[in-house]
């Protein structure tokens, strides 16, 4: 094998295992966020019970692995051919966007980023021929916008359930607090769920530059080292994350009870697991927040802030497509060969290490740090009870 | 070629998934008040947290328990009956839980 294309092979996964680490480190706050803030755990166990849980999870499917390797991206004899470059410029413009938008604490989706990267890149690389629309409309872009709604529908619908269960009319003690208890499994499935679906996508890339270049078969499954490698950076993202969550949590989040936040992890975790199980490459963050709006609204007294909602929307529809620039001008770039690669890889490091820098100047606040998940409590006001008037008086 | 079906099985699994591991917990919850052991879990010690119990509102919080648990217009044979509910249901809980995972994971059963 020529010295440049091991080069660009080691450089792809070198990306990817960096992606695969900001999004642990990016999505601890999706599970561990509301049981840190109802108090179900304390916040040095709930992030080592998230590390161990996402590296568990990683080992359990590999259905949305073979979504991305085998799916949207036409490879092999009958399809486009795809060089390990175009994966690299997808990748670097789906960190970029990620980064970029980690910054300005706009909502994102760092799985979309990376859809809209690997596709803006195979676009620009390969031409229209080389996407698979069916895969991508049935597997990417439809379980996007489909699967909030779901996971918000199942939260509402679980709320109501759990608050109705343990309601009583006489004002006695109604043990809602024993939801604390339920949290503390409901969230570990929810950091489960994450293994199953995020670690995925690495993988995904990773078998796909493989097959790029012919170091595994287009249609075999995913190779055990890359299954390994994979879910211990995202083990490592979620555990290093988790550090300066603990150190800056405490604004802006919502009031989440513990049954609701009860109700809300298990719907996430669930619509996660049944869609991991059918191989949609969803994002993780989307549905968490579907969840805490939906368990927002099933609770007494609750009305949405439409606008803020609709902020949250429209920061997930501009995610897919805004990537897909990035990595078609990353792919442009790396069309001009090794030269190209390395500018490609020149300007991806170098916004890295910008963006890094420029946040440590910046005060950390909740609008970089938490998550949008629990920003997205925000879109639902709930007036306080009359019980928690009297316990206050 | 876009498969709704699957679309279909992701919303009725993961209802029927959340209502039953949901639904179990809470019942099992109430039917512990009904036996007169209403669970006062305090939150862990955590200074950010949004739900932070002082002392004295945690003592309050169980003797308001205590003082319900006395009043208990259950017989003693009824609150054991009561009692063994809510573990059912916290075991059925858990065996949905597992039942979840097992389905999930190809390698427990066999499966591609």
């Amino acid at each position: 094998m020529p010295l440049d294309i091991t080069l660009v092979i080691v450089l792809v996964i070198a990306l990817a295992l960096f992606f695969d680490f900001t999004n642990g480190f990016h999505d601890t706050a999706n599970a561990m966020a509301t049981p840190i803030a109802t108090g179900a755990m304390k916040p040095k166990v709930a992030v080592g019970v998230a590390a161990i849980l996402n590296l568990v999870g990683a080992f359990l499917s590999t259905e949305v692995a073979k979504t991305i390797s085998g799916g949207i991206i036409r490879e092999g004899d009958d399809g486009v051919l795809i060089t390990p470059e175009l994966i690299f410029a997808g990748l670097i413009g789906a960190i970029v966007w990620n980064m970029l938008t980690w910054l300005l604490g706009l909502p994102s989706s760092s799985s979309h980023a990376l859809f809209g990267g690997l596709i803006g890149a195979a676009l620009v690389g390969a031409g229209l021929n080389a996407i698979d629309f069916g895969v991508l409309m049935s597997k990417v872009i439809l379980p996007a916008v489909l699967a909030p709604l779901t996971a918000g529908l199942i939260a509402f619908i679980a709320t109501k359930l759990a608050y109705s269960a343990t309601r009583r009319y006489d004002n006695k003690p109604d043990g809602r607090s024993g939801f604390r208890y339920g949290q503390i499994f409901s969230s570990s499935l929810v950091a489960l769920a994450h293994g199953t679906n995020d670690a995925q996508k690495t993988m995904g890339v990773i078998t796909l530059a493989l097959i790029s270049v012919n170091l595994q078969a287009p249609g075999d499954g995913v190779q055990f080292w890359v299954v390994v490698v994979c879910a211990l950076a995202i083990a490592l993202g979620t555990y290093v994350g988790g550090w300066r969550i603990i150190k800056t949590l405490g604004t802006g989040l919502t009031d989440v009870k513990p049954a609701q936040g009860f109700a809300a992890e298990t719907s996430t975790a669930a619509t996660i697991l049944a869609s991991s199980h059918l191989g949609f490459a969803l994002s993780t963050t989307q549905v968490a927040s579907g969840s805490v709006i939906g368990s927002g609204l099933g609770r007494r007294g609750s009305t949405v802030r439409w606008k803020t909602a609709g902020r949250i929307g429209i920061g997930w529809l501009l995610t897919l497509p805004a990537a897909g620039i990035v990595g078609a001008l990353a792919a442009l770039v790396a069309h001009l060969g090794t030269w190209g690669v390395l500018i490609d890889a020149a300007v991806g490091i170098g916004t890295i290490l910008f963006i890094f820098l420029w946040s440590r100047r910046d005060a950390v606040g909740h609008h970089n740090v938490v998550s949008e998940v629990a920003a997205s409590g925000e879109a639902v006001v709930i007036a306080p009870e009359p019980e928690s008037k009297k316990v206050a008086k | 070629m876009i498969d709704w079906m699957a679309f279909v099985i992701v919303l009725v699994s993961a209802l029927v998934g959340t209502v039953v591991v949901v639904g179990f917990y809470s019942f099992g919850v109430r039917l512990l008040v009904r036996a007169g052991r209403v669970p006062v879990v305090s939150p862990a010690t955590f200074t950010d947290a949004i739900t932070v119990l002082t002392p004295a509102e945690i003592r309050s919080a169980e003797k308001k328990a205590a003082k319900a648990a006395r009043k208990n217009p259950l017989s003693a044979g009824q609150k054991n009956v009561a009692l063994a509910g809510a573990y059912s249901c916290f075991s059925l809980c858990a065996i949905a839980v597992l039942y979840g995972i097992y389905l999930i994971v190809p390698a427990l059963h066999g499966g591609g």
